[in-house]
């Protein structure tokens, strides 16, 4: 990050166009009492440089979407961001410009607008979620002064409440994408890991019904019991 | 600036997308017909798609949803079909798709409801498209159209368009047997009044160049035809008079057909009645004539010349020149398309002409004998079912006062018998292992006798007995009075009737030959001496059919002897459910053509001919509904061992 992001205002200087957009996006709803089919989800990879929470970068974003409770192809988000630190930063919008190649990746600032207007007022889901959730908070913080306040539910959690048979403990996407015996295809990209989760999630949406866990708001309140208990094992 | 730096994210986007896209892509192009789609076409229904999931158990679709919405694809898992069983109560599984495989197109395409209920046989996912996407590919990609519809036009008529495909490419245009006459018969027909003249209504023949004139009455409905044929007994007789009324010529109360009946059905009215005009007859008014030379300018497919040809063969020798020409004319009409039951009618047909003319040919030889009997074949030339390489199964029947007058008969008919069955197999018809033959003295009985014998059967169920039963209670009158024959039939469908303890019999004998096909998926195969795996497609395939039907048709006083018809009588007698019977019958059609085509391929490449089939040498379609068809056996197979408690 530039040293002059220290002393510049908190927002970032966007364009007049990009202002309005960011204007545009819809306040998060909270999980509510509709059915779990009724509700639309985003469930979201992110592809990284690393794990440091405070330093590392979106590298890309893919994300596909559970509405009516199926997956719909044809709503899916796939892009891959610039990662050049020369021109990270706000500068590349006010400068007009554009990326150089497509396939050295999008503009960030842009991207990731794009991308929460295609959250719209969705509650999200990841596969460790407070990851996915703290990564693209602070990037949206940095190119759109956009604070993110949606729901994120984390699959790694809801998969250990809804199928305690399985014994798995920590484990990862992968560990519970054996044990559902799901058939995914190559996984070599951030939307293909969404996917991955998102069928996952089906699965596991598909539990929850059978455990009487009918609404989003119900799954949430579910998963902050299971949680407290998991922190608490002895109560 | 800002416009274009806009196209190029959407763009961006879009690449991206598709490259996830692209592993639903790779995964449907392992299966037809996606593997056959263009590439644009099929990505265009991976974007459209819905991905869905069922845990086990969970209903997909069924039929109270009303009219089916969407296309299904399984990417993962099982989808098990369930019908409610008609004897048990509950329900049973149908038919299982798995991976890669679609429903439910009959429904979709027929916008109806589904008819069964499809659920999840385990976790399993699947890919939904909208019916509006569907419609769309249905019209872009000729693949997924084909696909569609052959999935849809029954087990049986997939199959066609592949025999089509395989054997009419030299014979050009798509010719059917199954257009409709209304659509053959394109000349407004001649016709006139009972009244009019001969010589006025030969000169309407003449000037409209046709070879018939139909006779109308006032309602325009036929009473009678006359043909060329006609007129030249007329004029070879001498006597004619061509100021009378051609009343008095023609042949009246010609034979008629709608015009919704198939070329098929004509061909096969001329073949039997030994015509060469069928009326067309809408609301009781003549619509039109189809001549045969209509019909096989159309088909090429000489069926009733072949007929006549055979009926008027002067001698053995042209009747065994003949059978070659049998032979082609299947070639042929498998190629126009024609369904395993037409080829086994008409190879019947022809077999009985054969039949008949030897029978004529042999008396003229040795002289008649004086004693009326009549021809019996049994077997698969009872039911109708002969391809056209079986054995003879045949007896003679005849009126006797007592013992001693039917042996005396019998002394006068066996030598007569004896040149029959060496003059049939001559002609093609290999004499019977078993000696179940006319010539042989045990079959060539009195009816009475025949009576005693047939008792005897149901009276002890011995294996032999019961395996007799099955050849001998399938017999038809091929020449002579059908009169005796019904007799017998008659009774022997009292006594089955009476005997619980015979059906029963007969049910487990029904259940000796198992298909083999395994609880789930795939085919279960005997394999001998390290040979490759086949099942046997009479014996496994057809057999469990054609057992039960004729269990059930004997049981419940059904006189038909056809599989098919038995099948179907047994479904008006409310024996079996109609949706069973459907399934039966496309099952055994299937079986049957499979086996057809087959033998036809043995004799293009000069191998003994065989019944058995490796499944793997077929292609993933045809070893589907194979493996389905073969379910269907299994599924009656079961029905009767509830029904008789077995």
């Amino acid at each position: 990050m530039s040293i002059f992001s220290w002393l510049r205002p908190v927002q970032p200087m966007l364009p007049e166009d990009v202002q309005q957009r960011l204007e545009r996006l819809p306040a998060p709803a909270p999980l509510g009492e509709c059915s779990l089919r009724e509700q639309r989800w985003v469930v979201l990879d992110l592809e990284t440089t690393g794990l440091n929470l405070n330093k590392d970068q979106v590298l890309s974003i893919g994300a596909v979407v559970i509405e009516d409770g199926a997956i719909d192809f044809s709503q899916q988000f796939e892009r891959t961001l610039q990662c050049d630190k020369q021109k990270l930063g706000p500068s590349v919008l006010i400068h007009g410009l554009a990326p150089s190649e497509i396939a050295a990746g999008s503009d960030p600032a842009e991207a990731l607008l794009a991308f929460m207007e295609f959250v719209g007022d969705s509650p999200l889901l990841a596969f460790h979620a407070p990851f996915d959730s703290h990564m693209l908070g602070r990037a949206l913080k940095d190119y759109l002064g956009y604070r993110l306040q949606h729901t994120f539910l984390d699959v790694a959690d809801l998969a250990p409440m809804l199928c305690p048979q399985a014994h798995l403990r920590k484990a990862g996407l992968d560990d519970w994408i054996d044990w559902c015996k799901l058939q995914v295809f190559d996984r070599h990209n951030a939307s293909a890991d969404a996917l991955a989760t998102a069928e996952l999630a089906l699965i596991l949406f598909s539990r929850a019904r059978q455990q009487q866990i009918h609404s989003p708001l119900e799954l949430q309140q579910h998963l902050s019991q299971w949680k407290r208990r998991q922190r608490a094992p002895s109560l | 600036m800002v416009m274009k730096k806009t196209d190029a994210f959407t763009q961006a986007g879009k690449t991206a997308v598709l490259q996830n896209i692209q592993g639903t892509l790779q995964f449907l192009q392992r299966f037809p017909p996606f593997n056959q789609m263009e590439n644009a076409h099929l990505a265009y229904l991976v974007e459209q798609c819905l991905l869905r999931f069922y845990a086990p158990g969970e209903t997909i679709i069924k039929p109270a949803d009303g009219t089916v919405e969407h296309f299904y694809i399984v990417k993962q898992g099982r989808v098990v079909g369930e019908r409610p069983h008609s004897a048990k109560g509950g329900t049973e599984t149908t038919f299982e798709i798995t991976t890669g495989e679609c429903f439910p197109l009959a429904a979709l395409l027929g916008e109806r409801a589904t008819r069964t209920e499809h659920r999840a046989g385990e976790d399993t996912f699947c890919l939904q498209l909208n019916k509006q996407a569907f419609i769309k590919l249905f019209a872009l990609s000729s693949p997924f159209r084909d696909f569609a519809l052959r999935g849809v036009s029954s087990l049986l008529d997939q199959f066609n368009q592949q025999v089509q495909q395989k054997s009419a490419q030299t014979l050009g245009p798509q010719y059917s047997l199954n257009t409709r006459l209304g659509e053959l018969a394109m000349r407004h027909p001649v016709s006139c009044n009972p009244d009019m003249p001969l010589r006025e209504a030969v000169k309407l023949m003449h000037e409209q160049q046709v070879g018939s004139i139909v006779v109308v009455n006032e309602q325009k409905a036929p009473v009678g035809i006359f043909t060329l044929r006609d007129l030249r007994h007329v004029v070879a007789d001498g006597s004619g008079d061509f100021s009378e009324a051609i009343a008095a010529h023609m042949t009246p109360t010609p034979f008629y057909l709608s015009p919704d009946h198939s070329a098929f059905d004509a061909a096969i009215a001329m073949t039997e009645r030994h015509i060469a005009h069928v009326c067309l007859v809408k609301d009781h008014r003549l619509c039109g004539v189809v001549s045969e030379r209509d019909l096989f300018s159309l088909q090429r497919v000489d069926l009733v010349h072949l007929a006549r040809t055979i009926s008027s063969a002067p001698k053995v020798e042209s009747l065994v020149a003949l059978r070659g020409e049998i032979g082609q004319l299947v070639e042929r009409m498998l190629a126009h398309g024609a369904s395993s039951t037409q080829i086994t009618q008409i190879i019947t047909l022809l077999n009985d002409h054969t039949v008949c003319r030897v029978i004529e040919l042999t008396l003229a030889d040795k002289g008649d004998p004086g004693v009326p009997f009549s021809w019996l074949c049994f077997g698969s030339e009872g039911r109708r079912e002969q391809t056209l390489h079986t054995d003879q199964d045949n007896g003679i029947l005849f009126e006797a006062r007592d013992a001693a007058h039917a042996a005396q008969i019998r002394g006068l008919l066996l030598p007569i018998a004896q040149q029959i069955n060496q003059s049939l197999a001559l002609c093609g018809f290999t004499l019977c292992k078993g000696n179940i033959m006319a010539g042989n003295p045990e079959l060539c009985l009195s009816r009475a006798e025949w009576a005693r014998r047939f008792a005897a059967f149901i009276r002890e169920a011995t294996p032999e007995n019961l395996l007799s039963s099955s050849i001998y209670f399938d017999l038809r009158v091929v020449w002579g009075d059908e009169q005796g024959c019904e007799q017998l039939r008659q009774q022997v469908l009292e006594q089955v009737a009476d005997n619980r303890l015979f059906q029963r019999m007969m049910a487990e004998n029904a259940l000796r030959h198992r298909p083999p096909v395994g609880r789930f998926r795939d085919f279960v195969l005997s394999r001998k001496n390290g040979e490759k795996a086949t099942l046997d497609l009479k014996v496994q395939g057809l057999t469990p059919f054609v057992d039960g039907a004729r269990l059930l048709a004997l049981a419940n006083g059904i006189e038909a002897n056809n599989t098919l018809e038995r099948l179907r009588q047994l479904v008006i007698k409310d024996v079996i459910q109609p949706l069973d019977g459907a399934a039966y019958e496309e099952a055994y059609h299937f079986i049957q053509q499979t086996r057809m085509q087959q033998h036809q391929l043995q004799t293009r490449e000069n191998l003994p001919y065989s019944n058995r089939v490796d499944p793997d040498s077929l292609n993933h379609l045809d070893r589907r509904i194979l493996r389905e068809s073969l379910r269907q056996a299994q599924r009656l197979q079961s029905s009767l061992t509830l029904r008789y408690q077995l």
